[in-house]
């Protein structure tokens, strides 16, 4: 029995809402990937598969399956769906231009958003809209949203950023790569960074519920996060821009 | 360009909309192997186009792209101006995007100037196909800031191409796609339906069957 466990095909769901993509482009990456992580872990060669999904809604559906046993999400997909899928987190990605934390940074048309209390009616658009809790506990925790300020996600940043610099009440919780970028924008002048938040983790690797084993689930840890430093296995994480992974370092409040 | 997560994976099926132009010229001479002329390179680069659609191992699209960038940079060296020169130049970026997604971002951007020189020389060759080619790109591609896609400005294209040539299917197919990204259901739905009836009205062709299974993918969402 313990062999047949051993042996059997665990699954890992990557999901990342809001960043471009297809689950076709993607798989090639990510079957060399799964493969390289095995191997640094001592699982037996093709005991782990990995499928990606651009959507909330088509990851969550991956993640109902019993196979899928790991979830590689976004901090704010953690957040969000922690409780609900009983993640528990095992490494954190190091990226390699950000490094395993970023800030996430909420931006206006200048001279229009004071604080908070000059939000009322604001539509509050980001890739991480379809996080709510994410927003206003984890990014925005210092910097309470009112209650009817609409959150919703977009993967058109540009268009928001553009609606913003017109005059629109809407503001754009930007991630860090989108906020660095900010200045290069032609209408960047008529946008300004109102707050900013803690450092956050950019991405997890989290088992879900109890469908990976201890044992398995320890050697995996280790594996992931011996990768970096064997040639081998970095070769499969420079296409996903992962540096390696490092110990999940969550702030204390990371699941409502 | 700072990437961020899950970038890596964002590699486009760009060959797709680079290769969606239909321009037909005749087969090339098997006595003459090597393209020389504006209309055989221009070909050449389509074949390889079209070859690369359907072709799965990654080895031989990137030996494609390589040919095709070779003829492209033949036929501008022949005629710098010509808009099917220009174009098949872009055809033949967007074949070096999917084959070398670590530089995916500079052969797009290199393919929006391409097109936008090609449509200013020519706004109507292959059927508008500068601005219809140009509108995929910027609908399709990684928005900022991981790439140039802009589907707002995609969208001004592909309502360029429908404004040059309102039969010709790709086009609508084009602008549906863009509206449909936008969030506008009903114009999508709307648009992909006169892309299925403009395609209806052409005569049978595999062409017209692969728009006609566009539109109707679309009608379903």
């Amino acid at each position: 029995m313990t062999t047949l466990l051993a042996a059997s095909l665990a699954t890992l769901v990557f999901c990342a809402p809001g960043y471009p993509g297809g689950a076709g482009d993607a798989q090639p990456l990510l079957d060399q990937f799964a493969a390289a992580a095995a191997a640094a872990s001592g699982w037996p060669a093709g005991s782990l598969g990995a499928v990606y999904d651009p959507t909330e809604e088509g990851g969550l559906a991956k993640l109902a399956s019993s196979d899928a046993v790991l979830a590689f999400v976004p901090y704010p997909f953690y957040v969000e769906h922690a409780a609900q899928l009983h993640l528990t987190p095992l490494v954190q990605a190091d990226m390699a231009d950000i490094g395993p934390q970023q800030r996430w940074t909420l931006v206006a048309k200048s001279g229009r958003l004071t604080g908070p209390a000059s939000m009322p009616g604001y539509l509050l658009l980001s890739t991480a809209g379809y996080a709510p809790d994410f927003i206003r506990r984890s990014a925005l925790q210092d910097w309470a949203l009112p209650a009817d300020v609409k959150i919703e996600f977009t993967g058109q940043v540009l268009s928001a950023l553009r609606r913003a610099a017109a005059g629109e009440p809407v503001a754009i919780l930007l991630d860090q790569t989108q906020a660095a970028a900010l200045p290069s924008l032609p209408f960047a002048a008529e946008l300004k960074s109102v707050t900013q938040s803690a450092e956050l983790p950019v991405a997890l690797i989290a088992v879900v519920g109890s469908r990976l084993a201890a044992p398995r689930a320890k050697a995996l840890q280790e594996g992931l996060l011996k990768m970096s430093h064997s040639s081998g296995s970095s070769e499969s994480l420079a296409p996903l821009r992962l540096r390696g992974f490092v110990l999940p370092q969550l702030p204390s409040r990371s699941v409502p | 360009m700072k990437k961020s997560f899950f970038c890596g994976v964002s590699i486009l099926g760009l060959t797709a909309c680079a290769t969606q132009p239909q321009p037909r010229p005749p087969p090339l001479p098997s006595a003459q192997p090597q393209p020389s002329t504006t209309l055989q390179l221009v070909a050449a680069i389509d074949a390889d186009a079209r070859q690369s659609d359907h072709e799965p191992d990654a080895k031989v699209r990137a030996e494609l792209a390589a040919e095709a960038g070779r003829d492209a940079d033949a036929c501008l060296a022949r005629e710098p101006q010509a808009a099917a020169c220009l174009y098949g130049s872009a055809i033949a970026l967007g074949l070096e995007a999917r084959a070398h997604p670590a530089r995916a971002g500079e052969s797009l951007n290199g393919m929006l100037d391409k097109l936008a020189r090609a449509e200013s020389a020519d706004p109507n060759y292959d059927e508008a196909g500068p601005a219809r080619v140009r509108a995929l790109v910027l609908i399709r591609a990684p928005g900022w800031p991981l790439g140039p896609g802009d589907t707002e400005a995609g969208l001004d294209a592909a309502r360029r191409a429908v404004a040059l040539r309102p039969q010709y299917p790709p086009n609508l197919l084009a602008l549906a796609e863009g509206l449909a990204k936008t969030g506008d259901r009903s114009g999508a739905r709307d648009t992909y339906a006169r892309a299925r009836d403009a395609a209806q009205a052409l005569p049978d062709a595999a062409d017209r069957e692969e728009w006609l299974r566009e539109a109707d993918q679309g009608l379903k969402h």
